[in-house]
């Protein structure tokens, strides 16, 4: 059976996601700072917080001690918050720096040595198309995600010979937690400009994961969005 | 507890499954003067991260609690502990005397 580490796990994709590789069969271990409610035989959850550089690799080193091999990363745990650039508070900005980059930077720095070690792994940075959108009003959020691209980008590279593929996969809004405070207004015109008129359903961002775990169709280094980028 | 030669002996088998990977004559039969990394070095960079990556897990399984061998110190010392064997043997035993006290 295939092993995966989801990050965010507690709700919204994460948890979706979770649940839909339980029903493949897969192993999953979640990392997320508060407990899911996910009740599965093959669900193990860590308690943490991916900002913690130490407790992430006391969680990974865990793992490793029990001789698992790890087939999937996804780094998915993130927080997003809109506000006009020049209203945006600093202490904003840092913490979603720390919780959507760095968050991101550790789980990939540990998970990546245990890949490593196996010469083999995927690892999926979830992005959005607010990136490529340059989406006004979301400044703090937009760069910690083009920061996550970059390092997606630059991980490709470094571990392409080891076996590690490492892929971006971004969305625009889907329906879950993180996009409640956005206007249904201003959803629609983002929604419009990708080319999904109806919006994103939390079913359909996890199929879209679920298909690009298959390492045969995709290449290392790419961001793949789910909807039209010009 | 861990002593110097055996720390050296995992580095040495490590070189050596290495070296049967890549192909590399040097690597598996590294001594304390086989170069890391630099100039006339036979490991690359993603070879050097392999090699530290195993010997993490290798210290960790020997010692039982976890060995990060890469921080800043390490990092910024005049001559870097990744470049010779020998350098990262004395390396690893500081690292590990460190972490027990």
């Amino acid at each position: 059976m295939p092993n995966a580490i989801i990050t965010g796990t507690s709700r919204g994709l994460g948890r979706a996601l979770a649940e839909k590789l339980l029903n493949e069969g897969w192993n999953v271990w979640g990392f997320s700072r508060k407990a899911s409610l996910i009740k599965h035989a093959r669900f193990t959850e860590q308690l943490l917080d991916v900002t913690d550089e130490s407790a992430v690799q006391q969680a990974v080193n865990l793992m490793s001690n029990n001789a698992v091999t790890f087939d999937l990363l996804v780094n998915n745990a993130g927080a997003a918050s809109m506000n006009a650039l020049l209203l945006t508070p600093a202490k904003t900005a840092e913490a979603l720096m720390r919780l959507n980059y760095l968050g991101s930077f550790h789980t990939l720095q540990a998970v990546g040595k245990l890949m490593v070690r196996q010469r083999r792994g995927l690892i999926i940075n979830i992005t959005t198309v607010a990136v490529p959108l340059a989406l006004a009003g979301e400044a703090a959020y937009v760069a910690t995600k083009a920061a996550v691209d970059a390092l997606t980008k630059v991980a490709a590279q470094e571990l392409q010979s080891q076996g590690i593929t490492v892929i971006g996969l971004g969305f625009g809004p889907i329906e879950t937690d993180l996009i409640k405070a956005v206007g249904k207004e201003k959803l629609a015109l983002i929604n419009q400009r990708i080319g999904r008129p109806d919006g994103t359903t939390l079913n359909q961002a996890v199929d879209f994961i679920f298909e690009h775990v298959d390492m045969k169709s995709i290449t290392t280094g790419q961001l793949y969005y789910l909807g039209k980028i010009n | 507890m861990i002593t110097r030669t055996q720390i050296l002996t995992l580095i040495l088998n490590r070189l050596k499954m290495l070296g049967e990977e890549l192909h590399k004559p040097a690597l598996v039969e590294a001594t304390e003067q086989t170069r890391l990394f630099g100039d006339k070095a036979d490991l690359d960079s993603m070879g050097l991260v392999t090699l530290i990556a195993d010997l993490e897990y290798d210290l960790q399984k020997k010692l039982g609690w976890s060995v990060t061998l890469v921080d800043e110190k390490a990092m910024s010392r005049l001559t870097s502990p990744f470049r010779r064997v020998d350098f990262l043997t004395d390396y690893l035993v500081e690292v590990v005397n460190q972490k027990k006290t």
